[in-house]
């Protein structure tokens, strides 16, 4: 058995944790940069705001309605995130993180004497204990487990629990599923369920298993198996490395000016430093990229990119600050005003099982090294951007967050007041 | 000395570096304890806020201004026990009392005569919103 746990509309319920007041009203968070909402509270929905409207489009809906507005906040998000993680590893030692708010508990070879209950009981803990609305829900499979956590958001009187397993109970829930909402069904194939007039998951899973594995190939028949209650999803409690590393931005405004362009930059690859640096990963090819506001006509248009290789690997902050920085000056041209900028390790490798060079010099390996450590314990203690390179200018990345709510959980000048009366 | 039997992927350098050196070794050499104020005042690393205490000082609840306060959403409410509750748009620090069937917030301020006892509710949960476990006071 496999359980689900998802935080209902996350980034706006972590707004209202230190926000009671805000329940019952509509509240939407902002992608990055204030640009769209990613995140929407019951309300807020129900105004027809949809999923990624760009602001701009529902400032007559938010106006009149007086919707509650904010920036995202992910050291906000991050740091609830953990705590509901923290939660659920109080019911299984297997816990995957599938997203930031949601996870999978492996919950084979433990007893449960009232699975419904268990998954009540979840969520409940993680409401009283962080304040997080979620849904839980328990299932044979980890496909049917998304699906029971997806029926307790739609019926409140399962209070955030579901545990889903009578096979006629299944059929019925997966009539009314929509086929193209299935966990595993990507866009591709949904088009093709559709084309072929199967709407519900409970059509899919009538279709013969010699059809589906030639129109869907192996994930296809994989999720097929799955909503019949049989386990083919592997659980994956350990965290892969990533492949690849990414940090990039749009700006408030556009950048014209080269120095301004290469401490954003900088400030970029700093920030990928510290997750290659987490994953304890080496970095061998860098591409630092830039470009000009496509949607805006009539201006100017330009694409710049520069690729950046250390044949050796490295992880050291100096080394790939400074070659991100030779790299924006290289693609900076003037005229233009870049308003996206970015950095991707494309690739890395591991730090163990890595042969240095015979050319390494191990002297000033180890003053990088040793330099490096410094600036992580520095900003590890002190919060993020405490120690910075000349190059990354004030260190702060050039975005609109012009609704941040305080980090009131990570940082002691933004913790919450309390009044005595 | 004898030959060693190095497992794969095991730290060569402590084979190496050993504890050769002459001097007297310290007797205090294994002992990994150490007082971590966090494990003290952080019971529950999930449930555990933060609170900073705004405005005039109060005798009564031990809490003075610029105080920070920790709470913790995973104890449950005892009677006499201080909590952060929120109450009119703001977080406050009440007194619980929980004596005849029903728990009602007093005000942490005796002297303040404009703050009444509340009841709570049953549907009254979002009011206390935890439990101060602890005062953290400059002294």
């Amino acid at each position: 058995m496999f359980a689900l746990a998802d935080c209902n509309n996350f980034f706006v319920s972590c707004e209202r944790v230190f926000r009671p007041e805000l329940n019952g009203r509509p509240v939407i968070v902002l992608s990055n940069n204030d640009g769209c909402a990613v995140s929407r509270s019951n309300e807020a929905k129900a105004l027809g705001i949809k999923m990624g409207a760009p602001l701009f489009q529902i400032r007559e809906l938010v106006e009149k309605h007086g919707v509650a507005v904010f920036s995202s906040n992910f050291a906000l998000y991050g740091d609830m995130s953990r705590r509901v993680q923290e939660v659920l590893r109080r019911y299984s030692p297997a816990v995957e993180q599938y997203s930031i708010d949601e996870a999978f508990l492996d919950l084979r070879g433990i007893q449960i004497p009232d699975p419904d209950a268990l998954a009540k009981e979840i969520s409940s803990e993680c409401r009283r204990r962080t304040a997080i609305p979620v849904s839980v829900g328990i299932a044979p499979t980890k496909t049917l487990a998304k699906i029971a956590s997806k029926l307790c958001k739609q019926y409140p009187k399962l209070r955030g629990g579901c545990y889903m397993h009578r096979p006629e109970d299944i059929e019925k829930v997966l009539k009314r599923f929509p086929a193209a909402d299935v966990w595993g069904i990507g866009r591709r194939s949904a088009r093709k369920l559709e084309a072929a007039g199967i709407r519900s998951a409970w059509d899919f899973t009538r279709l013969p298993e010699v059809a589906v594995r030639k129109r869907f190939a192996l994930p296809g028949l994989r999720t097929w198996k799955e909503l019949q209650g049989i386990p083919c999803i592997e659980f994956e409690d350990m965290v892969e490395p990533r492949q690849s590393i990414c940090v990039s931005r749009s700006f408030a405004k556009e950048i014209t000016d080269p120095t301004v362009l290469s401490e954003q930059v900088a400030n970029f690859a700093e920030g990928a430093v510290e997750k290659l640096r987490a994953q304890h990963s080496l970095a061998f090819e860098m591409a630092v990229f830039a470009l000009t506001n496509r949607f805006k006509e009539g201006v100017p248009q330009t694409i710049g990119s520069s690729l950046r290789s250390f044949p050796d690997g490295t992880a050291e902050h100096r080394a790939i600050v400074s070659a991100a920085v030779a790299g924006a000056r290289e693609l900076f041209r003037p005229g233009y005003g870049y308003k996206k900028a970015g950095v991707v390790i494309t690739r890395l490798g591991q730090e163990n099982g890595h042969t240095p060079s015979l050319f390494a010099n191990p002297e000033s390996e180890q003053r990088e090294a040793s330099l490096s450590q410094t600036i992580d314990h520095i900003n590890g203690s002190f919060g993020r951007g405490a120690i910075l390179f000349g190059v990354q200018g004030d260190g702060r990345i050039r975005m609109s967050r012009e609704h941040q709510s305080p980090h009131y959980t990570t940082l002691w000048s933004d913790i919450p007041t309390a009044s005595v009366k | 000395m004898e030959p060693q039997k190095i497992e794969a992927g095991a730290p060569i350098e402590s084979v190496i570096m050993g504890s050769v050196k002459a001097g007297f070794p310290s007797p205090a050499e294994d002992v990994r304890e150490k007082l971590d104020l966090s494990r003290l005042l952080v019971r529950h690393r999930d449930s555990t806020f933060f609170f900073r205490i705004d405005g005039v000082s109060m005798v009564d609840a031990d809490m003075d201004e610029g105080d920070i306060i920790i709470v913790d959403r995973a104890v449950a409410p005892y009677d006499g026990c201080k909590a952060v509750c929120y109450i009119d748009g703001e977080y406050t620090v009440k007194k619980v009392s929980l004596r005849e069937g029903g728990a009602t917030l007093l005000p942490c301020n005796v002297h303040n005569t404009r703050y009444k006892p509340i009841p709570v509710g049953p549907d009254d949960d979002f009011l206390i919103w935890g439990v101060v476990t602890y005062i953290i006071k400059k002294a």
